[in-house]
C-alpha cells in the first residue's frame, strides 16, 4: 500500500495532476543558477536588514539593557516619548529645524549653481569637480572637525569678521547659534542634489528655449514658465531624498557637540539622541522605540510629499 | 531610516560575527592575542604600551592589540563591545561605572584568583576595598588619586598674581579676578567648574553632604542652587572662563580643557593627570587642591581608585587576562614603566622602587596625594547606576544657567527632580 501510493505520487507529476512540484520545478530549472547567484544578496538582506528590522520593532515594546534578556513592558516606551521625555520633544524640534531650513536652502543653492554650471562654459569638468567636492567629503569626520575649527571662537570664520571690526561669537558652542553652524555644513554639501540637476536641465529640449527666444521671453521669465516646470520631477526627488537624509543626519552634531548634543541639546539631533540611549545610556528598547518613530515621522513625510506632488510635479508624458 | 536602523543592527550584527570568528581565531594562531582598552591621552598610551612590551618578553607568544580613547568617548565604544560579545580581554573601568558594570556581568568577580595568578599580598586594602561591589572583587586600582586643580604658574607670575594655596576659597579666587584680568589678556583664573560632578562633589563634601548616599542622592536642591549661585558670581566677576569657551570643552579630553586652551589659568583635574596635561603644554604647570567652600572648610578630597583593570568574563583567555593584570602593578619594571601616570602606585613594594626616581610632575603628585591633610575625608560608597547619565545631565542643566536660560534658583530643584528620575528609572 505504502509502495503503491509513493509510485503513484511519483508518476503523477507525469500525468500533469499534480500542479505545485512541477512549478517549483520549472521555476528551479529555468532560473537555478540565477537564484544561486542572489543568493548571497538574499542572505545579506533577510539576515542582515529584514531580520535586524523586525528584531527591532519586538525590542521597542521591551526593556533591554544588551546584557540581560529583553522584559516585555507593552507599549511604555512609546508612552514615555510622548507624556514624560522632554529629551525626546527637543530633539525631534532640532530635528525638524534641521530639516526645514537645510533641505530647501540646499536645493535653492544646488539649483543655482547647476543652472550657472549649464550654460557650457570651458572647464566645466573641473568646476563640476570642486563644487561636488564637499559631498564626496560628505558626512566625514574631518569635515566636521573642520566646521568645528572654522566656526570656533578664535576660528577663521571670526578671524575674517575681525578684518570688518566685527566680534563674532564662538559659533559652535552658543546655543543660539550652534545648530545654524550645522545647517551651513548641510547647506555647503549640496553636490549630490547640483549634478542631479545638472542631468535634469540637459533633459530640457531645446526648441522650447529657442522658441522662447523667438517670442522675446526675458531670462526670468523663461526659468519659471520653461526650466523650473519641467525640472520639477527632479526637485521632487531631490526633495525626497534630502529630507530623508536630513532626519537621519548624525555624524556632524556628533563630532562637534562631542556626541553630547550640547550647547544645551542644541545639536541634539534625533538620531543622536537615539544613539545615546543606545549606547551611552543602554537603553535598547528605547532606542529602537526612537528608530521605530523616526522611520514613521520619515514616511508621513514621504507620503505627504507624494500626495501634493501631483499639484506641482509635471510630468510631460 | 529603514536603512539607519539596518546600518545600527548592522553593527551589532557585525559584532557578534567578530565575536564568532574571536573565538575561532586563537585555535588558527600560535600566538595569544590579548586585547586591552582604556580611556586617557598619548602619555598614558606610551607607558601602557611599555608594560604589555615587557609582558610580551616575559611571556614569548602573547601579543596585544589595543585601543584607547579620551573618557566621554571611551564608554560608548566599550558598551558597544560589551553588547557585541567582542569586547577586549582587559579594560579599564572607573569607579562611577563599577556598579552598572559589575550588576550586567559584564566584568568578572576575581576572588577566586587571589594568591592564584592574582597577587595582592601587598597592595593598599583601601584600594582594595574601592573594587568591591557588594563583597565581590571586580577591579584592580591602578593608582591612588585625588581630584587637583592643574595651575598654569606661568599665567600666574605674568599677571603678577600670587599662586593659589591651598587655603584659597572660590572667595579668594574671585577677589584677585580684577588684578589677573588687568594682565592676563582674555585668560581666566578658573575653567567654570559648575558642570563638573567631581567639583560639585567636593564643595558637597565640605559641607558635610555627599552626592551619593544608599544609593540615592545625598544633596538637597538648595545644595545645587547654592552651587549654581557661586558660579553665577564668579562668571559676573570674570573669574572663570564664559559659557561659550567652556562648552568647547565638550568631551573632558585633556586638549580641549580650559587650561591647555589656553582660557584659563587652571582647570579642574585629577591628581594623576599632571602628567598628560604637562605632555600638551610648554607653560610649567603645578596642582593644588579644589577651592575650599569656605575658609577652613576641609574633607572635600578623598584618595580614590583613579581607575581600574577589570576582565571581560567571556574572554576566551580569563586566566591570561588575571596575569596580565597582576604583572601591571606588582612588576617592578612595570612599574617603574608607569610612574605615577594613573595615580600612585597601590603595592607598597612598587611605590618605594618608584619614589627616588620619579620626575618632577610625578614628585609634584606623588606629595599632593600622600599630603593632603584636613582636605582629605573618607571613600564614598561606589555611586550607583546611571550615576554617569547624572552627570551628564548637569553638564546640560549647568550650561542652562551659563547661558540665561534659566536661573540658579530654577535649576536646583528641576535638576534635583531629573536626577531623582534618572535614578528611579534605572532601578
Amino acid at each position: 500500500m505504502t509502495a503503491r501510493s509513493l509510485a503513484d505520487a511519483t508518476a503523477a507529476p507525469a500525468g500533469g495532476r499534480a500542479v505545485t512540484p512541477s512549478v517549483w520545478s520549472r521555476i528551479w530549472s529555468a532560473n537555478g543558477a540565477g537564484y544561486l547567484f542572489l543568493l548571497p544578496w538574499f542572505i545579506g538582506f533577510f539576515g542582515l536588514t529584514v531580520g535586524p528590522i523586525v528584531t527591532s520593532l519586538y525590542l521597542s515594546f521591551t526593556n533591554f539593557d544588551l546584557l540581560t534578556d529583553p522584559k516585555w513592558i507593552g507599549a511604555a516606551n512609546y508612552v514615555r516619548m510622548f507624556t514624560a521625555d522632554p529629551k525626546f520633544a527637543q530633539s525631534m524640534r532640532v530635528t525638524f529645524m534641521f530639516v526645514i531650513f537645510s533641505v530647501p536652502l540646499k536645493l535653492a543653492f544646488a539649483l543655482a549653481i547647476a543652472l550657472l554650471l549649464n550654460r557650457g562654459m570651458r572647464g566645466l569638468p573641473i568646476y563640476r569637480a570642486i563644487f561636488y567636492l564637499p559631498s564626496l567629503l560628505g558626512a566625514s569626520v574631518a569635515i566636521a572637525v573642520l566646521w568645528r575649527t572654522l566656526f570656533a571662537g578664535d576660528g577663521v570664520i571670526n578671524d575674517f569678521l575681525a578684518l570688518f571690526g566685527i566680534q563674532g561669537p564662538s559659533w559652535i558652542s552658543n546655543p543660539r547659534y550652534s545648530l545654524w553652524t550645522l545647517i551651513l555644513l548641510a547647506v555647503w554639501q549640496f553636490g549630490s542634489p547640483m549634478i542631479i540637476f545638472l542631468a535634469g536641465l540637459r533633459q530640457i529640449p531645446q526648441d522650447m528655449y529657442e522658441a522662447a527666444s523667438l517670442e522675446g521671453a526675458s531670462k526670468w521669465r523663461v526659468f519659471w514658465k520653461i526650466t523650473l516646470p519641467l525640472l520639477t520631477p527632479v526637485v521632487f526627488f531631490n526633495a525626497i531624498i534630502q529630507t530623508i537624509e536630513g532626519f537621519k543626519s548624525f555624524t556632524p552634531a556628533f563630532i562637534i557637540s562631542g556626541g553630547t548634543g550640547n550647547p544645551i541639546n542644541s545639536t541634539l539631533f534625533y538620531t543622536l539622541y537615539l544613539y545615546q540611549e543606545a549606547f551611552a545610556f543602554f537603553r535598547m528598547g528605547y532606542a529602537s522605540a526612537l528608530a521605530w518613530v523616526l522611520l514613521i515621522v520619515v514616511a508621513l513625510f514621504t507620503g505627504f510629499s507624494f500626495l501634493t506632488s501631483r499639484f506641482w510635479v509635471h510630468y510631460d508624458d | 531610516m529603514t536603512f539607519s536602523i539596518g546600518r545600527r543592527q548592522f553593527l551589532v550584527g557585525t559584532s557578534a560575527l567578530m565575536a564568532a570568528s574571536a573565538f575561532a581565531g586563537p585555535a588558527f594562531a600560535q600566538d595569544k592575542r590579548m586585547r586591552l582598552a582604556w580611556w586617557g591621552g598619548q602619555a598614558r598610551a606610551d607607558r601602557t604600551d611599555a608594560v604589555s612590551k615587557l609582558y610580551a618578553e616575559a611571556h614569548p607568544g602573547v601579543t596585544f592589540d589595543t585601543w584607547w580613547n579620551a573618557f566621554n568617548d571611551y564608554w560608548p565604544k566599550l558598551g558597544t563591545e560589551v553588547a557585541g560579545g567582542n569586547a577586549a580581554d582587559v579594560y579599564q573601568m572607573d569607579y562611577r561605572y563599577l556598579v552598572e558594570y559589575a550588576q550586567r556581568g559584564a566584568i568578572a568577580p576575581l576572588d577566586d584568583y587571589i594568591g592564584k595568578g592574582l597577587d595582592l599580598s601587598d597592595f593598599d586594602q583601601d584600594q582594595q576595598d574601592g573594587g568591591k561591589v557588594d563583597g565581590k572583587l571586580y577591579a584592580i586600582s591602578l593608582g591612588a588619586n585625588s581630584v587637583a586643580m592643574m595651575v598654569n604658574t606661568k599665567a600666574f607670575d605674568d599677571a603678577g598674581v600670587e599662586r593659589p594655596t591651598r587655603d584659597w576659597t572660590y572667595e579668594d579666587y574671585k577677589s584677585r579676578a580684577e588684578a589677573f584680568n588687568a594682565k592676563s589678556n582674555g585668560m581666566k583664573l578658573l575653567a567654570d567648574g559648575s558642570a563638573s560632578e567631581p567639583a560639585f562633589e567636593n564643595f558637597l563634601r565640605q559641607r558635610g553632604k555627599a552626592l551619593y548616599t544608599d544609593g540615592k542622592l545625598g544633596w538637597e536642591a538648595d545644595d545645587l542652587v547654592d552651587w549654581f549661585k557661586l558660579w553665577a558670581d564668579l562668571r559676573a566677576a570674570g573669574a572663570c572662563v564664559g559659557p561659550e569657551d567652556q562648552a568647547l570643552d565638550a568631551t573632558a579630553a585633556i586638549d580641549t580643557t580650559m587650561i591647555i586652551l589656553k582660557k584659563a589659568a587652571t582647570s579642574f583635574a585629577n591628581s594623576n593627570q599632571l602628567i598628560g596635561f604637562q605632555a600638551v603644554i610648554t607653560d610649567p604647570l603645578d596642582m593644588i587642591n579644589f577651592p575650599r567652600a569656605e575658609a577652613g572648610s576641609g574633607g572635600g578630597h578623598y584618595r580614590k581608585p583613579s581607575q581600574f583593570w577589570s576582565v571581560n568574563p567571556k574572554s576566551a583567555m580569563l586566566a591570561d587576562a588575571v596575569d596580565y593584570v597582576s604583572f601591571f602593578v606588582n612588576d617592578l619594571g612595570a612599574g617603574a614603566a608607569l610612574g605615577v601616570e594613573r595615580g600612585i602606585p597601590c603595592s607598597k613594594k612598587v611605590r618605594d622602587a618608584l619614589a627616588p626616581t620619579l620626575d618632577p610632575q610625578s614628585q609634584i603628585a606623588l606629595n599632593f596625594v600622600s599630603n593632603l591633610g584636613d582636605l582629605l575625608g573618607s571613600l564614598p560608597p561606589v555611586p550607583p547606576t546611571a550615576a554617569g547619565e547624572v552627570s551628564t545631565q548637569l553638564t546640560t542643566k549647568s550650561q542652562e544657567v551659563a547661558f540665561g536660560a534659566t536661573t540658579p534658583e530654577e535649576a536646583g530643584p528641576a535638576f534635583f527632580q531629573e536626577a531623582t528620575d534618572i535614578l528611579a528609572r534605572a532601578s
